[in-house]
């Protein structure tokens, strides 16, 4: 099949899901009203509730959900080949992605900007809350060790890069300085910091850096990853996380707009096979190809950036629906590029090399030489991923204050809350095996997105409107993430008490520590999941029986 | 009236929010944080933490004045970690 099938596909699904679905749950449903006074104008404090032009959030909600997940879901997921994907993200994205962005979005929009820790307080119970904020730090937990198993790859497998993520490092850094203190142009300042991006990429080939020639690059590089998410967490965000991610942004852009158009201008045929097999590399399609997809066709983190960023910005009701569902469908084309990227190449193997040798396909099309691709895609998911990891890694050190630092006092420290962080990400790393961290972390990804679906409905129901169109979404997603969790953690569980891998091989006791580790992860937040669905589901059948306790204030 | 905007005003506007509004956002709210503490230490009185003596207070009262209002609500209103995550 032609590759620029696939986009037009997403183009099609974009328009029917905006216009049709979308339009009719705005307006018919949740009967939005450009009159009703939103948070933003409400509140309006200059700080935390500002509104903002939709077509600013639209970009920033894209921003904020658009990160590596979009991109390495689908190229890890072409082991089942790129059908099972593509439709995944297709009917993900139209039935379930964007009803959850919109309606997180809406649910806080309509409780005075409140975020999804006050409002499960107010809607489901007390308890949920903190059950629900426990079950963020350790998805943050996953996402922290997932991305900087995903740096500590690509870094130890590209040593050419080396020099142009350390360049990217010091030259954002320089750029912050420039646009803070030197109060220089920041068109100026910015392509000063490309240059001097571009120009170590350039050279990287010529001066590879490997940490280590002794094969021990992988830990090293996880080494690195850490210690440069331990200064974006303690250091002001303005010195080093935000100028970074700044310039990160226009080389990802630079990145995509080449792939889209490569792909029109060669418009390839699409080499992967279409369908592998139902059990690819030990792992089921169900439910495995849905949390191994979660950004691109529907992710937790949305409901997080909807409910907290976006809502206290919207300066009208109806600007919700272009904003989240706009972004997430935009995210749904950027996985389908991906997926069409790693699955135009002949290149079989290793998904880790899978989308630079697309991406070279994809840049050859545009007449650039052979071999940029191939350096420019890994490049592309090492600053994707790092630029989140440091970004995690801050947040947990915050949860970690607000979580334990009223009983242990210590634990207010931001380097030992950071560094907390930072041990648990590199055993989880060091101990456990990829594929079931990525499992891990898109099964809390995708409970985190039926918990926000589950808010959604107990908000409907107590706003006596249908449900049905979060409700099923929400069951279907629990059921198949539970599903993924359960299966994770028995294999994980069973082969640590075996001590023997899938193959019947026996594993070094750091893999059988890992894999309690992992086990353990997934006990807890499957517990967790346990408890907020009975909470969820006992206050979504007492407000269908009619009773509110948010009016007789009993909660 | 709705304000129409053109094409190239749109796609700097969606730039913007792509590369620079979470920058701006948080220099915001480091501003609005610097001045929130400065009320609270001068008129912390009003939500019954007195710092300050009350006669400095007052003779600085006409400069927070514009500025109570939100300050209240966003000393009082509830918060927790998911406040960080955007």
């Amino acid at each position: 099949m032609n590759s620029v099938v696939l986009i037009l596909l997403g183009v099609l699904v974009y328009y029917l899901g905006m216009r049709f679905y979308a339009n009719f749950f705005d307006r018919q449903i949740i009967q939005t009203n450009p009159q009703r006074a939103t948070p933003a104008r409400l509140y309006a404090d200059g700080v935390d509730f500002l509104p903002t032009s939709k077509n600013i959030l639209f970009g920033y909600q894209f921003k904020s959900i658009a990160g590596a997940a979009p991109v390495l879901g689908p190229i890890i997921a072409i082991k089942w080949g790129w059908l099972p994907g593509l439709l995944w993200i297709l009917f993900g994205a139209f039935f379930i992605g964007w009803i959850q962005d919109y309606s997180s979005a809406i649910v806080s929009l309509r409780s005075d900007g409140q975020t999804f820790g006050g409002i499960s307080h107010s809607l489901i119970s007390p308890r949920a809350r903190i059950i629900l904020l426990s079950f963020i730090y350790f998805y943050l937990l996953l996402i922290a060790a997932a991305f900087s198993n995903v740096v500590a790859t690509f870094m130890s497998n590209n040593p050419n890069l080396s020099l142009a993520i350390i360049a990217l490092a010091l030259s954002g850094c320089l750029v912050g300085f420039l646009i803070y203190y030197g109060k220089i142009s920041l068109v100026l300042v910015t392509l000063f910091g490309l240059l001097i991006f571009y120009l170590a990429f350039s050279l990287g080939g010529k001066f590879p850096l490997a940490l280590s020639p002794l094969g021990a690059n992988k830990m090293l590089w996880l080494g690195f990853a850490l210690i440069f998410s331990f200064f974006g967490s303690v250091l002001p965000i303005w010195v080093f996380i935000q100028p970074i991610n700044y310039l990160s942004f226009y080389i990802i852009l630079f990145g995509m707009i080449g792939a889209v158009l490569g792909i029109i201008l060669g418009h390839p045929k699409l080499q992967a096979p279409a369908f592998t097999s139902f059990n690819a590399g030990g792992l089921p399609l169900w439910p495995m190809l849905f949390v191994t997809i979660a950004c691109g066709a529907i992710s937790g983190w949305h409901s997080n950036v909807s409910s907290t960023g976006t809502s206290r910005q919207l300066a009208q009701e109806t600007d919700a629906r272009p904003v989240t569902a706009g972004a997430m469908f935009l995210e749904m084309i950027l996985a389908i590029i991906a997926l069409t990227i790693v699955s135009i190449t002949r290149a079989q193997g290793r998904w880790d090399i899978l989308f630079g040798e697309g991406l070279d396909e994809v840049f050859h099309y545009l007449g650039l030489p052979r071999g940029w691709g191939k350096a420019y895609g890994p490049l592309m998911i090492i600053i994707l991923a790092i630029t989140i990891l440091h970004l995690v890694i801050r947040f947990m050190r915050i949860a970690t204050n607000e979580l334990l630092g009223k009983k242990l006092p210590i634990l207010r420290n931001p380097i030992l809350g950071t560094l907390i962080a930072l041990i648990f990400s590199f055993l989880l790393v060091y101990t456990g095996s990829f594929n079931y961290i990525w499992v891990l972390f898109g099964s809390a990804n995708q409970l985190m997105a039926s918990l926000a679906l589950l808010l959604a409905s107990v908000w409907l129901v107590a706003e006596k409107k249908p449900t049905r169109f979060t409700f099923y979404p929400m069951v279907f997603m629990y059921l198949t993430t539970m599903s993924a969790l359960i299966y994770t953690t028995f294999t994980v569980l069973r082969q640590a008490i075996t001590g023997l891998d899938l193959a019947g091989k026996p594993l070094p006791t750091s893999s059988v520590v890992g894999n309690y580790f992992a086990g353990a992860i997934g006990l807890v937040l499957f517990i967790a999941a346990i408890i907020l669905v009975y909470d969820g589901l006992r206050a979504y059948f007492r407000y269908a029986g009619g009773r509110d306790e948010r009016e007789k204030g009993n909660i | 009236m709705k304000e129409r905007k053109g094409i190239f005003k749109t796609l700097k506007e969606f730039i913007y929010g792509m590369a620079a509004h979470d920058t701006a956002r948080f220099a915001l709210k480091t501003r609005g944080s610097m001045e929130h503490l400065f009320i609270l230490i001068t008129m912390g009185d009003m939500l019954g933490v007195p710092i300050l003596p009350p006669y400095y207070s007052l003779r600085l009262l006409p400069y927070c004045v514009p500025q109570i209002a939100t300050w209240k609500r966003r000393m009082l209103r509830e918060k927790d970690f998911t406040d960080t995550l955007a």
